[in-house]
């Protein structure tokens, strides 16, 4: 049976010459970049090539650049670091926000700390002046994604960034999802802070990075030795590091040519779909989404047993809700997207990858609108 | 995560869709999850001779309203309280935790059809 997978947005295969150039790390130059002796010096020249190339990828000083176990991590460091160098405060983040970002500035509110949730519009897009609306003057950071990790929308994160610059507010960008897949600037956006990941990347799980410019104040959340100057307590994660910067000099060359390519093999699946199967929706910003990212809706048509389908069929793909506990909740995304909840029950997240080939969509093509032909035929909502 | 049996009946759920000249119809709505069983039966001599469904929900849902369609053919209607959601579960080799609501749910639009069948037929004897 043919497998073909689709769920990018949630992980990728780690490239192999990713994994070759981490493996000389776990046996051979195995030393603590902290010691002193040669073992320990060859590591932390590894992990400072590493922190030069990745830092370079981004425009920005290698010092500015800080080791984490994750997307997850750089956000609560980023979000709780500069918090807690205030001890109190107002954060304006989005609706649409990743659950690093959303649940940490939760756990800010039960600390005493006041949150502003903005909305976003029909395409899930955030409205700058809504930010701007939203400054007090206690204001002391504002949160905002790259780029929504369930429907693909990119959000104008030059124009947030000007507007947190000219009330000189840190800004702090989860990047996870567009960064290596997506080219951008990261001086010229204001931004104070980014959250990036490897294994959205092509590199290995369990490594990634928070950039924070220089001059920007806040606390470590971690404490013990004095690694990565003093933000970040732990040894280095030196094997998973060189990973990551091999995959990034990797999406360096691959990234541009990559996104046209696998842009098509979304359109030509969505164009196809809409072809092919009445009642279908599109979830997300039609132009302003990362290139690989499609979210869908059919009418009548439950997400949980459309996957299940796909899955029997070798398709691996993903809901933006998740059926938990016997209750199944539309997507929080789909919902502040003001999606009505007999379409966002039924979402559908596609989202393509560098192995996604020309056949693979035909399959799905073939494979998905029979699903739904047949899902629907089980349907009460069907005629007989 | 699925048993065999339940990736069966959800690839090829039998009896499905509408009898339109029914003599019980009966549905359950889970309001948390939207999830909605509908099943149809034509009885004769008091047991059930043919069973249809329409489900919209999640693969198990799917699934265990497709077994049940099998499990009630030839039963007589009063003896279909004896299918509760623990015995769809078991007939269903086993639900994961977080999907059991599927058996709930197919059970109670079962017995909604049963206590249809016996408000229309009341008095009626099944000779088993």
């Amino acid at each position: 049976m043919r497998r073909v997978y689709l769920d990018h947005n949630a992980s990728t295969p780690v490239h192999p010459e990713v994994v070759a150039a981490m493996l000389p790390y776990f046996s051979e130059h195995y030393g603590n970049p902290s010691s002193i002796h040669g073992y320990g010096r060859d590591a932390r020249d590894a992990v400072d090539a590493a922190r030069g190339g990745i830092a370079a990828f981004l425009g920005v000083a290698q010092e500015e650049l800080v080791f984490t176990s994750g997307g997850t991590e750089s956000d609560n460091l980023a979000i709780k670091g500069v918090a807690h160098a205030s001890g109190a405060g107002h954060v304006i983040t989005s609706q649409v926000e990743h659950h690093a970002v959303l649940r940490t500035c939760q756990a800010l509110e039960r600390a005493g700390y006041a949150v502003t949730y903005v909305p976003v519009d029909g395409d899930g897009l955030v409205d700058p002046d809504a930010v701007r609306r939203a400054i007090r003057p206690d204001t002391i950071l504002i949160s905002i994604m790259y780029a929504n990790s369930e429907v693909g929308t990119i959000m104008p994160i030059g124009e947030i960034g000007r507007i947190a610059a000219e009330h000189g507010i840190p800004f702090h960008v989860d990047g996870v999802q567009a960064f290596g897949k997506i080219p951008f600037s990261v001086r010229a956006q204001g931004i104070s802070l980014l959250s990036c990941s490897s294994h959205k990347i092509y590199g290995p799980k369990g490594v990634g990075g928070l950039y924070i410019r220089k001059g920007t104040k806040m606390v470590s959340i971690q404490h013990g030795g004095e690694h990565e100057r003093r933000r970040r307590a732990g040894t280095e994660n030196v094997p998973s590091i060189m990973g990551f910067a091999t995959a990034v000099s990797l999406r360096a060359r691959d990234m541009p040519g990559e996104a046209v390519r696998v842009g098509a093999l979304r359109d030509r699946l969505w164009d196809g779909l809409r072809a092919k199967v009445s009642e279908a929706r599109l979830n997300g910003h039609p132009t302003r989404r990362l290139p690989a990212t499609l979210n869908i809706s059919f009418r009548g048509v439950e997400a949980e047993s459309l996957i299940l389908a796909l899955d029997l069929k070798g398709i691996a793909t993903s809901a933006g809700s998740a059926c938990t506990s016997g209750s199944l909740e539309p997507s929080y995304v789909l919902t502040a997207m003001g999606v009505p909840a007999e379409w966002a029950l039924g979402a559908l997240r596609c989202s393509l990858g560098r192995s996604t080939a020309d056949e693979d969509i035909d399959y799905v093509l073939e494979v998905l609108s029979a699903a739904v032909q047949r899902i629907r035929a089980v349907s009460p909502a069907a005629v007989a | 995560m699925y048993s065999e049996i339940l990736l069966d009946h959800f690839r090829t759920p039998r009896n499905v869709g509408m009898m339109r000249d029914a003599d019980a119809v009966g549905e359950s709505e889970d309001p948390s999850c939207g999830d909605l069983a509908r099943f149809f039966l034509r009885v004769m001599d008091g047991k059930v001779a043919e069973a249809r469904f329409q489900t919209y929900g999640c693969g198990p849902s799917i699934a265990a309203s497709s077994l049940v369609t099998e499990l009630v053919q030839g039963r007589a209607v009063d003896a279909l309280a004896a299918l509760t959601p623990d015995v769809i579960e078991r007939a269903l080799g086993g639900l994961p935790e977080e999907r059991r609501h599927a058996a709930t749910l197919v059970a109670d639009a079962l017995q909604a059809a049963g206590a249809r069948y016996r408000e229309r037929h009341p008095g009626e004897v099944s000779r088993v």
